[in-house]
């Protein structure tokens, strides 16, 4: 299969076509690969990721995390584009990242770091939507999330909602990352910022002792003056008010739901351990969340988005980024959460090579870095490269769609599959992409 | 299977259909058609489709086309080949048709049989990938191409395409020599590995057609051909079955007069899947009862054709004949036609919370809903519309939702306006509501605007959408003109020509030039008044290069003071230099404010001057505003997009679904549900002077908008046709607004004084957890969906569980505290919390539950907070039924 990465600029003939392409596939036949081996080795190795994960953590960098100066630095290129920091060793044999992430150096044997994450958008709102979704739409956000998919495909079962976002949904000027024609009732559940002193979900808390007979009260009462439901039939909004009134109302009451979120049962030990940060504790929460059975956590780490003054924040971030999510990945290894959670984390571009005259970094969406782990994913991997100033993507492009279909595929979901708008219009889940087999070689 | 046999299996296959939908299984056939009456074909191979129908004794048509028995007077001149008419050589035949004993015919001509055929790459190669979604957005139509090959999307750029097929890549993709080996056809057949598939076999029309074209030498879009002037569809407007199929025909009209059949190359869809479907191949199938419409598309053209499937139960003609109005008859003829039984009118007590939340946004206070259940005038509900207006809660509500439809907001998070423009907006607009204004003053009023923000407020329409740009025709602001006045979406039209509609990238750079002479002028708030002038981008730059020079040569004529001659004479140099160059400036100013209005369209560079969405004919006087031609063409009486863009706002807003939905989705490939209820809201609209008062009070005393909202069997599916009252969620504000009215504990608007009511914000703006839950509409762009009527989980927790509705429950200082402590009769208690919150008296069965609750010993207060609670969560009080 003529395999033509994105951006073929470098040594490309005047006709777009790299030679090294024609090379690449030519090669293999002599060795006895055939092109039908080469197809059937991938959907097996796409195989074996398949349906392992029963819930997903979705880590999202809003702003674009700089890839040159957290794991993909390039210590030979010029000042001007290699930036401030050094890289450090990590526990994976010829891997290093930046030196502002000691601990996930110490991770990086649990986690697959893919470098070559590209595409062609650096718009924040279009590209945020892309990237959430895995198909490429407007700015104001035309497909689902992928957690909307997840929600819909799952339903809706016990106390808890299928789909949380910590503390919210993705937003520069107006909310990103929605369900989009899914609808309301697939929307994310705000679970809102952890690390507040007093943490509650919104409206989940009793507000004042309802005992059982005072419940059963309101629920009779409730049932008498409400007849309309029963007047009215075949509209749909009020069979979901029924639904959702019935699932509130077990969230409320239900100990399962209330404990879920309750931050204060965590051993003080453990909350250190991730970090007294919004971010940390937001890892901590979506843990506890995907043992108690819902299916898809979204954490919006926003803030990357370093257009000036590029070292102060990051100085500032990725500690935060680096003591909770290694301590995510090493807690759910430890009680063997990991290998039925599939992990990703990325933004929805990277950063420029050079670096501007505000010391910092503009939005760019052909190189970014990208991390899986959990549900069968081979950690201490590195896949895709980058070239010598990360500016072009050198080996295995991954698109958006590919690490949908990647998302997608682990949790069982097809992402073939067909969803119907609500003029009744069916709409394929994705484009296109492929699950990326590496990861699982 | 041989032919006679499978037409016998089909005609089985027919009648069993039928029978399932309920009609009489063997209809008795009088009359046979075919269609088109006549046909000529230009070329030995020229193919085209006919259509058979039969007429049933009870006035049905049913499409017998692949029943028929097919036939030529002369096949070896004009042959019948897979239910087509196909030329071999040149002559006249009759073609007959047969079926159930009846006959039919019809007449082909066929012509030019010995010239030697070349397919047009315009005309037919393009539409072939079009077809077969070569050149779909999901594929090599987009923007990125796909795996390095690009086509235009759904080829609006043909001279493109060819280059791009023929020209690029060293030619890889044809090979002239042996056409089978062409890349392009090898992997359209799948047979190289192909993303997208096997698109056709090597043995279809497609492939062959393909050939054809690579054998004649791939020749290029041919100079002075042909072009297709309209499309025509026949098969449809036809009343069938559930179950039923019928298939279309799809005809070109070209420009030099031939007609060709199109029917393989065009793309079918349904404007409703639930109700019909319809096949690659346009053959049609009726899912359910309802009525819809089913499009073609063929280049740039868009034909529509609706069906109607009557329900299989007969309904009592009587139902229907009641009208209390011009709008009744549209509505009950078509419910009559359908056969849904309309629900029955609703009660007193509906229609007057009905009423009040969709014209004020506000409860009706206990007093209210007693006054007018005791009214015992006949004319009573005829009367309310005049003392709704009246009421200073109108314009609050309409002045915000006009907000909604103009964007009215903060431009960012700084605005040039200081924190005061969108407040003087939003009065502004209180001022419109509250006089009346009429739709089409008050459109011009805001699309001429010139002048300062300060005098001129609804100039903020146009900071919001041009924001800093300096090029206005760049902008979001001309899809969102298009959109909020026209009811239009021409966004997809910056890029490339528009999918579902006629619009072209053209199209949309002439309608952008009527914005090319703004300028915002935009000045810090504590400084002075952002303006907006009408003046070109190239006179602006002209202009502010001069003020800039006059700006100079201020300082250097007072440094002229005490200087010697020689510096002197060099100061003065420079000043003349400077005022000279001033001058031509100004000169160039002048010249491009007389200059012929422009814009560049960007990807054929091509300037095009202003011209409206139909491509109507406009002349703009040299240095007039282009926007006040706009404006004019706008708001013409005949402009059916402006008057009903705005009337079907209106008519959804009251009866829940728009004649049209989406409301900013007007086109003709997706017609009104209703077309003679369209018409009649459109001729009241104008013809009362775009009075929106006069139409609200059409449809608050017409008998559809009194329905009752309790469903039936046969008409709980209706969804379009308004056999009952779509209840529907209220509003984000509406509901804050009547939470804190029947509690009695008002909410706090941070920077607005305690006792504001939700309807007066001007802005989304303030802070407020409720009001985003329930879908406050952001108004960041003008699409009608920003505004959320969904139920959401969040909203139950928050109803149920939320401290701020549960502490104005609780609230001392509340509507319950102050009953409980008023009034000892719990009967009168509980009437009242009734009368309120739900707009009516308890009904027994409620007040004895209450009683018997209030008499086991438990505290008389938490029984009646609970009944409270309960009653705000339920959906009678939630919903607007």
């Amino acid at each position: 299969m003529l395999d033509v990465p994105m951006s073929r600029k470098v040594h490309a003939h005047c006709d777009g076509m790299a030679r090294r392409d024609f090379l690449r596939i030519g090669a293999l036949t002599p060795l006895g690969f055939t092109l039908g081996n080469f197809l059937g080795a991938k959907s097996a190795a796409a195989a074996e990721g398949k349906g392992k994960a029963k819930r997903v953590i979705l880590v999202y960098l809003g702003g674009g995390l700089s890839h040159h100066d957290s794991f993909d630095l390039k210590p030979d290129a010029p000042s001007e584009i290699r930036g401030k920091y050094n890289s450090i060793k990590s526990n994976v044999t010829g891997l290093h990242v930046g030196e502002l992430l000691p601990m996930m150096a110490q991770t990086m044997d649990k986690v697959a770091l893919i470098r070559s994450g590209s595409h062609n958008n650096d718009h924040h709102e279009t590209a945020t939507n892309w990237v959430l979704s895995g198909r490429f739409g407007s700015a104001f956000g035309d497909y689902p999330a992928m957690g909307a998919v997840a929600a819909h495909e799952t339903g809706f079962h016990g106390a808890l909602p299928p789909y949380v976002s910590i503390p919210r949904n993705p937003s520069f000027t107006w909310e990103l990352g929605r369900s989009a024609y899914l609808g309301g009732k697939y929307e994310s559940f705000r679970a809102g910022d952890p690390n507040e002193a007093n943490y509650k979900v919104r409206d989940l808390g009793a507000l004042e002792p309802i005992d059982a007979k005072r419940a059963s009260r309101r629920s009779e009462l409730l049932s008498t003056v409400d007849s309309l439901g029963s007047q009215v039939k075949g509209d749909d909004q009020i069979g979901t008010y029924d639904e959702f009134h019935q699932r509130a109302a077990e969230m409320i009451l239900s100990p399962e739901a209330q404990s879920a979120f309750d931050m204060e049962k965590e051993k003080k030990e453990l909350r250190d351990r991730y970090g007294h940060s919004t971010f940390g504790q937001s890892c901590l929460l979506a843990r506890r969340l995907v043992e108690r059975g819902v299916k898809f956590v979204t954490i919006n780490s926003g803030g990357w988005d370093h257009h000036a003054k590029i070292w102060e924040g990051l100085e500032k971030k990725l500690p935060e980024f680096d003591r909770g999510f290694s301590a995510l990945i090493q807690d759910m290894a430890d009680t063997g959460l990991l290998s039925e959670t599939l992990v990703a984390c990325f933004g929805e571009f990277g950063r420029t090579p050079k670096i501007n005259k505000d010391n910092g970094r503009d939005h760019w969406g052909p190189v970014a870095s990208l991390l899986f782990a959990g549900a069968g994913v081979r950690g201490g991997q590195v896949i895709g490269e980058s070239d010598k100033n990360g500016e072009r993507v050198t080996d295995r492009p991954v698109k958006p769609s590919d690490v949908s279909a990647t998302i997608y595929n682990a949790m069982g979901i097809d992402h073939h599959g067909w969803l119907n708008s609500p003029d009744g219009r069916p709409i394929e889940i994705l484009a296109e992409g492929d699950p990326i087999p590496e990861l699982y070689v | 299977m041989s032919q006679a046999a499978a037409r016998t299996a089909a005609a089985l296959l027919l009648a069993f259909s039928l029978a399932l939908a309920g009609n009489d299984p063997t209809p008795r056939i009088v009359r046979l058609t075919a269609e088109p009456a006549s046909i000529d074909l230009q070329g030995a191979g020229a193919c085209h489709g006919l259509l058979v129908s039969a007429e049933t004794d009870d006035g049905r048509l049913l499409d017998v086309t692949r029943e028929a028995a097919i036939s030529s007077s002369n096949p070896k001149i004009v042959a019948v080949e897979a239910g087509l008419v196909k030329a071999l050589a040149d002559g006249d035949v009759e073609i007959s048709v047969a079926y159930s004993n009846q006959t039919a015919k019809l007449r082909v001509v066929a012509a030019e049989t010995a010239t030697a055929v070349v397919p047009s790459f315009r005309n037919e190669v393009v539409p072939v990938l079009t077809r077969y979604g070569c050149n779909q957005g999901g594929c090599h139509g987009k923007e990125a191409g796909q795996n390095g090959f690009k086509l235009s999307l759904r080829g609006f750029a043909p001279e493109e395409d060819y280059n791009r097929l023929i020209v690029e890549s060293l030619g890889r993709r044809m090979n002239h020599a042996s056409p089978d080996l062409s890349l392009v056809l090898a992997k359209a057949t799948n047979r190289i590995p192909h993303r997208g598939g096997a698109l056709f076999g090597p043995q279809t029309r497609a492939y062959d057609l393909l050939v054809q074209w690579i054998v004649a030498g791939t020749p290029n879009v041919k100079a002075g051909e042909a072009t297709l002037a309209s499309l025509e569809i026949l098969g449809g407007g036809r009343r069938i079955a559930a179950g039923q199929e019928q298939q279309l025909l799809v005809r070109g009209i070209f420009s030099d007069g031939a007609v060709r059949d199109l029917t393989w190359l065009a793309k079918f869809y349904s404007n409703d899947a639930s109700v019909l479907n319809v096949s690659d191949a346009g053959l049609v199938k009726a899912k359910r009862e309802g009525a819809s419409t089913i499009r073609a598309h063929f280049q740039d053209k868009v034909a529509v054709v609706g069906f109607t499937i009557p329900h299989a139960k007969a309904v009592d003609p009587a139902l229907y004949e009641k009208r209390q109005n011009v709008l009744d008859g549209p509505v009950f003829d078509k419910l009559a036609e359908l056969r849904i039984p309309p629900a029955p009118g609703c009660s007193d007590e509906e229609f007057f919370r009905r009423a009040y939340l969709d014209t004020l946004g506000t409860l009706p206070a206990p007093e209210e809903v007693t006054a007018f259940l005791g009214d015992p005038a006949a004319d009573k509900r005829a009367k309310l519309p005049d003392q709704l207006f009246a009421r200073p809660e109108f314009v609050d509500y309409w002045a915000q939702l006009l907000g909604d439809l103009l964007q009215n907001r903060k431009e960012r998070d700084h605005d040039v306006r200081g924190s005061k423009g969108v407040r003087n907006f939003h009065q502004w607009l209180r001022e419109q509501v509250a006089a009346n204004r009429p739709w089409d003053g008050l459109a011009r009023d805001v699309l001429t605007a010139t002048g300062d923000t300060a005098k001129s407020p609804q100039i903020g329409y146009f900071v919001v959408t041009i924001g800093e740009s300096r090029e206005a025709p760049k902008t979001d602001l001309v899809a969102a003109v298009a959109q909020s006045f026209l009811g239009t979406r021409i966004l997809c039209c910056k890029c490339h020509n528009h999918p579902d509609e006629k619009y072209t990238q053209d199209d949309y750079y002439h309608f952008a030039a009527f914005f090319s002479s703004i300028s915002l002028d935009r000045q810090k708030p504590e400084k002075a008044a952002t303006t907006l002038a009408v003046m070109s981008q190239r006179e602006q730059e002209e202009r502010k290069r001069a003020g800039d020079l006059e700006k100079q040569i201020q300082p250097l004529e007072i440094s002229l003071k005490d200087k010697s001659e020689d510096e002197t004479k060099k100061i003065q140099k420079q000043i003349d230099d400077k005022r000279k160059e001033m001058e031509s400036c100004r000169k160039r100013a002048d010249e491009a404010r007389k200059a012929p209005v422009k814009v560049s369209q960007p990807r054929t560079g091509v300037a095009l001057a202003p011209q409206p969405l139909d491509r109507s004919a406009t002349e703009i006087p040299a240095g007039e505003d282009p926007r006040k031609v706009l404006a004019a063409w706008m708001t013409s009486p005949t402009n059916e997009y402006f008057s009903g863009s705005l009337v079907n706002r209106l008519w959804k807003h009251f009866l829940g679904v728009g004649l049209v939905d989406p409301v900013d989705d007007l086109r003709s490939s997706n017609p009104p549900t209703n077309p003679a209820l369209w018409k009649t809201l459109n001729r009241e609209f104008v013809g009362s002077g775009f009075n929106l008062r006069h139409v609200m009070t059409l449809i608050l005393t017409s008998r559809v908008y009194q329905l009752g909202a309790a469903t039936q069997p046969e008409n709980e599916n209706d969804r379009r046709f308004y056999s009952h009252y779509y209840a529907k969620r209220i509003s984000a504000e509406v509901l804050l607004d009547a939470i804190s009215q029947v509690t009695g504990i008002p909410d706090a608007f941070a920077g607005y004084p305690v006792g504001m009511r939700a309807i007066q914000l001007p802005d989304p703006g303030v802070e407020s957890h409720f009001l985003k839950l329930f879908g406050q509409s952001d108004r960041v762009t003008a699409c009608a969906c920003e505004r959320n009527g969904e139920v959401t989980l969040p909203q139950l927790l928050h109803l149920q569980n939320g401290a701020s509705v549960v502490d104005k429950i609780k609230n001392p200082d509340g509507r319950l505290a102050k009953l409980l402590k008023e009034e000892a009769d719990n009967a009168k208690v509980v009437d009242q919390l009734f009368l309120s919150v739900m707009g009516r008296h308890p009904r027994e069965a409620e007040s004895k539950t209450v009683t018997r609750l209030l008499s086991d010993g438990s505290e008389r207060g938490e029984v009646l907070r609970d009944l409270f609670w309960a009653l705000l969560n339920s959906k009678e009080f939630v919903f607007n039924h």
